[in-house]
């Protein structure tokens, strides 16, 4: 009953969004996060018709959809970060430098991981290996917004939007993934459901029209200035360093 | 392990968001000049030397103790310690401003470096944390014992330097002392 209530509650907010992206005209400013919520929509129309019907089909169908969820969300994060960045190259550069870090990291630990036990893809259950790659990923959400908040970058309504709703339910859904049962109806079961209809929510507030993002006035005189304002910085630093100092040593 | 990693990837994410949404990072505001933060207009000159000598040394207590009265000593010593955390701030904050200043001109840069940027992060990120930990040094022990923490913690570590020593095997420490 309970799981019934999340499914159409789902299915109504899904609705709502597409309804209010083709009449605030969001659809054409945000074409890959939108993708994604019609995809989800009708992922969830498609489980439910084989999950009636298909019998046996209803696995392969459910991991299935499931990835192909996972590849649509990166592509949402790739969105967020297309349009965050298009104004800040210097920013941009420095995410890239950071994802691409990160994923060498991860694939790293995975052919090592797999290495050493070559049986490890066939004894990996399908939530094991989601638990996985969602890690990878809540790591790299995270790893994007603490660029974005050190280099101070200005997000539009919309686009904070979307950050934090998928930002919520990949969180929400690690920490689920983590600790639900193989099996059963419990409440992680009940609490990872959920979880989506809680981050459609945010979405369907943040995303009822469309605002703008700040765009940066002018361009500055830069490419020469980098090297000298960076050694200005770390002199400064420095300098804030030897205050500190004479604290402890007066 | 990896549920562990899970979690702490999971939790870290939403901590993140949620400082996100309710200290209102990210959120668009004047491009130009960003607002500074209470106390940052000040801090355009750091206090001289003499000032951050004076706060931190121990002549001005001596002299206050001397005067054998409960109260102003308490008194002193309350004030001191607010002057020294009106200090840590103000260092603080001239480190924030230094760090957006560069922000501001970084996140346009074609031209920026990774290696720079991560030496410039770490170097901010360590002056903030010793910044913390003199706040938190200054509140439970006041300015005035801050050197006398620095001297113990200098005593302390040679003495484990030294126990070291004392531990290696005896053909170690004699080619040791021939080098």
């Amino acid at each position: 009953m309970l799981s019934q209530a999340i499914w159409w509650s789902c299915i109504v907010l899904e609705v709502l969004l597409l309804i209010r992206a083709v009449s605030g005209r969001l659809i054409s400013r945000y074409p890959v996060f939108y993708g994604y919520i019609f995809f989800v929509f009708s992922q969830s129309i498609l489980r439910s018709l084989v999950y009636r019907w298909g019998g046996k089909l209803y696995n392969p169908v459910y991991w299935t959809t499931e990835f192909l969820g996972f590849v649509m969300g990166c592509w949402v994060v790739l969105e967020i970060y297309r349009v965050a960045l298009a104004a800040y190259p210097g920013t941009a550069k420095m995410a890239r430098q950071v994802l691409a870090f990160l994923f060498a990291l991860a694939a790293a630990k995975a052919i090592a991981a797999l290495w050493n036990d070559p049986n490890l893809v066939l004894e990996t259950t399908p939530l094991q290996m989601e638990r996985a790659l969602r890690t990878v990923q809540a790591i790299a959400i995270v790893a994007l917004v603490t660029v974005f908040a050190v280099y101070s970058i200005p997000f539009g309504r919309n686009l904070r939007g979307i950050l934090l709703g998928y930002g919520l339910f990949i969180g929400q859904r690690v920490i689920c993934l983590t600790f639900i049962p193989p099996q059963g109806h419990h409440f992680w079961f009940y609490a990872y459901s959920a979880s989506y209809a809680v981050t459609l929510s945010l979405w369907l507030a943040y995303l009822w029209s469309y605002q703008p993002s700040a765009v940066p006035a002018g361009s500055l005189e830069l490419e020469q200035d980098y090297q000298r304002t960076a050694a200005v910085t770390r002199r400064r630093l420095q300098a804030a360093g030897g205050y500190l100092r004479k604290a402890v040593r007066p | 392990m990896i549920e562990l990693s899970s979690l702490i990837a999971g939790v870290v994410l939403l901590l993140l968001l949620m400082g996100l949404a309710t200290k209102g990072w990210l959120a668009a505001r004047h491009l130009q000049e960003p607002a500074l933060e209470t106390g940052e207009a000040d801090v355009a000159q750091p206090c001289p030397d003499v000032f951050v000598s004076r706060v931190f040394s121990r002549g001005d207590w001596e002299f206050v103790h001397g005067l054998g009265t409960d109260d102003i000593q308490r008194l002193f010593k309350r004030e001191r310690k607010n002057v020294a955390l009106v200090w840590v701030r103000q260092i603080s904050a001239m480190i924030k401003k230094a760090m957006r200043e560069h922000a501001g001109v970084a996140r346009q840069s074609k031209n920026l470096e990774f290696s720079t940027e991560i030496r410039i992060f770490a170097q901010f990120l360590t002056l903030m944390a010793v910044c913390g930990i003199l706040s938190i040094a200054i509140q439970t022990a006041g300015p005035l014992s801050l050197a006398g923490l620095a001297h113990f913690v200098q005593r302390l570590s040679l003495r484990i330097v030294k126990v070291q020593g004392s531990f290696q095997p005896a053909p170690l420490v004699k080619s040791a002392g021939h080098a």
